[in-house]
C-alpha cells in the first residue's frame, strides 16, 4: 500500500537485462511528491537502471513499482503512454533529435499530447527564453554547445509540466559554472512542486546543494542520507 | 501530418526511396491487368449477345453441275417459313470477302474461289428452334447444307474469357502480395533504423498510433506520387491500345476502347493502392511497436 503522497515506490525490486545477471537487488525506496533527491554511485552501479525503471522504459524482473499510486505492472500498455506524460526525463546523452530545431525538440511532448500549433510556439519560445536560449530557437542541436543542448533537453523534459523530473547525469557534459546554473534551474522547478531525482557522481554539486541522496553500489541501494541543512527541513 | 514537423526523419531512409517506384509499378501493372479484365469481360458479353439467337446456314457450291442458286433460294424459303425464325438473310459476296479479309487480305474484286453460300438466320426472342430437325429438312432442299448454332464457339469463348479473367486476377493478386511484402519490409527497415527515436517518442508519451501516423503520412505522400506516375503511364498505354487496336479490322482483337465507367474503375486502382500502402504501414508499425514496452 502506498504511503499518502508517495509519487514513486519501489518494493523489493530486482532487475536484469534479458537473460543477464541481476543488476539491481531488492531495491526499496519511496519518493514523496515535491521532494528533491540525488542518486549517487559509481559508473555501472545501477543509477541509470533505476531511472529506466522509473521512466517506464523497462519492467522489473521481480518486485513491484508504483508510480503516482498505481502498480505499474497492472497498468495496460496503452495507459503507459499517458502515465509517461507525467514524467519528465533528462537523458544522460540528451537524446535530442538532430533533424529538428531546438524549438521543435522542446515542442515534442506538446505535439505528442495533441496541443495546438498556435499555442506551441509561444509556449516553447517562452521556456527557451527561461533557460537562456532565446537566440537559438531555430538552431539544430548539432550546432549547439554541450551546455546549450543540456538546457534544450531540460526544457523538453519540463515543457509539459511533469509531476516528476528524472535527470541522468545532467551536469556530466558541462563545466562547473553551467552545472550550478542547471542545478538552480532544477531547484526552481522543485519549488513549484515538481519532484526531482538527479542521478550524478558530481560530489561537489551534492555538497553544494543540500538534498537527501540515495546511494547505489553493485545494484544495492542505500539511503536516504539526509545532509545537515536538509535534515532540519521537511525532507523525505 | 503532411507538410508538418516529422519527428521521425523517414526521408533519410534508403529503403523508403524505393516506395514510390514500387507503388508506381504496382499501379501500372494492376491498372493494365484490370483493363484487360474489363475489356475481355465486355468483349465476351458483346460476342455472346451478338451470337446468341443467331444461326449460320452454310450451303456448299454444287459439285454435280446443278443449280446452286435454286438450292439457296429453296433453303431461304424453308427458313423463312419455319416457326420461330425471325429473318434469314443471305450474305453477299462482299460481306463474305470482308469476313475472309483477315485470312486472305483485301480482295480487289470478287474472290476467284468456289465459295459456299452463307445465310444469316435470326431466331425470334423467346423462340426455340429444333436445330437437328431443321438441319434434316434443309439437307432435303439443299444437299450438303449445314447449320452452325455457335454453341461450340460460345463455349470456347466463354472458357477463354473465364481463364483470361482468372489469369488477370491472379496477376493482380501477385502484384498486390509483392507490393504488400515490399511495404512491410520497407516499414520494418524504417522502424529498425529509427528505433532510438521511436523509443524516445514512447518515453515522452507517444501512443503507438502517433508513431504509426508518422510512418503512414510519409508513406501516403510517397504512394500518391508513385501511384499518379504509374496510373498515368498505364492510362496512356490503355488509350494507345484502344486507338491502335481499333485500326485492326476484322475484329481479331477485342475493342480496347474503354467506356467512362470502366475508366472510373481504373481510377480506383491508384486510390486503392495508396489506401493499401497506408493500411499496411499502419498495421506493420502497430504490430511491431506492441513488442516494445
Amino acid at each position: 500500500m502506498n504511503a499518502v503522497g508517495d509519487i514513486v515506490r519501489f518494493e523489493n525490486v530486482g532487475m536484469r537485462y534479458r537473460l543477464g545477471a541481476e543488476i539491481l537487488h531488492d531495491v526499496n525506496f519511496a519518493l514523496p511528491a515535491g521532494s528533491f533527491h540525488f542518486l549517487t554511485g559509481p559508473s555501472g552501479a545501477g543509477k541509470s537502471s533505476i531511472l529506466r525503471l522509473m521512466y517506464l522504459a523497462h519492467r522489473p524482473s521481480r518486485g513491484s513499482i508504483s508510480m503516482f499510486g498505481r502498480d505499474v505492472s497492472a497498468v495496460p500498455r496503452r495507459e503507459l503512454a499517458t502515465m509517461r506524460r507525467r514524467i519528465g526525463v533528462v537523458f544522460q546523452d540528451f537524446r535530442l533529435l538532430d533533424h529538428l530545431s531546438a524549438l521543435d525538440n522542446v515542442a515534442l511532448p506538446l505535439r505528442i499530447a495533441g496541443a495546438r500549433e498556435t499555442q506551441i510556439r509561444d509556449h516553447v519560445a517562452e521556456l527557451l527564453k527561461w533557460v537562456g536560449l532565446e537566440g537559438q530557437v531555430d538552431d539544430r542541436p548539432s550546432t549547439l554547445s554541450g551546455g546549450e543542448q543540456q538546457r534544450v533537453a531540460i526544457a523538453r523534459a519540463v515543457i509539459s509540466r511533469p509531476q516528476i523530473l528524472l535527470a541522468d547525469e545532467p551536469t556530466g557534459n558541462v563545466d562547473d559554472e553551467i552545472a550550478v546554473r542547471l542545478m538552480h534551474l532544477l531547484e526552481e522547478l522543485n519549488k513549484i512542486g515538481t519532484t526531482i531525482v538527479v542521478a550524478t557522481h558530481n560530489e561537489s554539486l551534492i555538497e553544494r546543494f543540500k538534498h537527501p541522496r540515495y546511494h547505489i553500489e553493485d545494484g544495492v541501494l542505500t539511503g536516504p542520507f539526509v545532509p545537515e541543512r536538509a535534515a532540519a527541513g521537511p525532507a523525505s | 501530418m503532411i507538410g508538418g514537423v516529422r519527428d521521425v526523419p523517414l526521408s533519410e531512409d534508403p529503403a523508403s526511396r524505393y516506395l514510390p517506384w514500387t507503388v508506381g509499378l504496382l499501379v501500372f501493372l494492376a491498372t493494365l491487368a484490370l483493363a484487360v479484365t474489363l475489356v475481355l469481360s465486355a468483349a465476351s458479353d458483346l460476342w455472346r449477345q451478338s451470337l446468341s439467337g443467331t444461326l449460320t446456314v452454310q450451303i456448299p457450291p454444287p459439285v454435280d453441275g446443278s443449280d446452286g442458286e435454286a438450292r439457296v433460294d429453296a433453303a431461304l424459303e424453308l427458313l423463312r417459313q419455319t416457326p420461330g425464325i425471325g429473318s434469314a438473310v443471305r450474305l453477299s459476296d462482299e460481306q463474305i470477302a470482308t469476313l475472309l479479309e483477315p485470312w486472305l487480305g483485301r480482295q480487289p474484286e470478287s474472290i476467284d474461289l468456289p465459295m459456299p453460300a452463307l445465310i444469316d438466320v435470326s431466331v425470334e426472342t423467346g423462340s426455340v428452334v429444333d436445330v437437328g430437325a431443321l438441319s434434316v429438312r434443309l439437307t432435303q432442299v439443299a444437299p450438303g447444307a449445314s447449320i452452325d448454332d455457335h454453341a461450340a464457339w460460345l463455349r470456347r469463348l466463354s472458357d477463354f474469357a473465364s481463364v483470361a479473367v482468372a489469369v488477370s486476377l491472379v496477376v493482380i493478386g501477385v502484384i498486390l502480395a509483392s507490393a504488400v511484402s515490399t511495404v512491410i519490409f520497407t516499414t520494418r527497415t524504417g522502424l529498425a533504423i529509427h528505433r532510438d527515436i521511436i523509443e524516445l517518442l514512447h518515453l515522452i508519451g507517444a501512443h503507438d498510433a502517433y508513431v504509426a501516423r508518422q510512418f503512414q503520412s510519409y508513406a501516403m505522400r510517397l504512394s500518391i506520387f508513385g501511384a499518379l506516375i504509374g496510373f498515368t503511364l498505364a492510362a496512356a498505354a490503355v488509350y494507345a491500345l484502344g486507338e491502335f487496336g481499333g485500326r485492326i479490322s476484322g475484329a481479331l482483337l477485342p475493342d480496347f476502347t474503354l467506356a467512362p465507367v470502366q475508366w472510373a474503375y481504373l481510377a480506383g486502382v491508384p486510390v486503392g493502392a495508396t489506401a493499401l500502402v497506408v493500411i499496411t504501414v499502419g498495421i506493420t508499425v502497430t504490430r511491431t511497436l506492441r513488442k516494445m514496452m
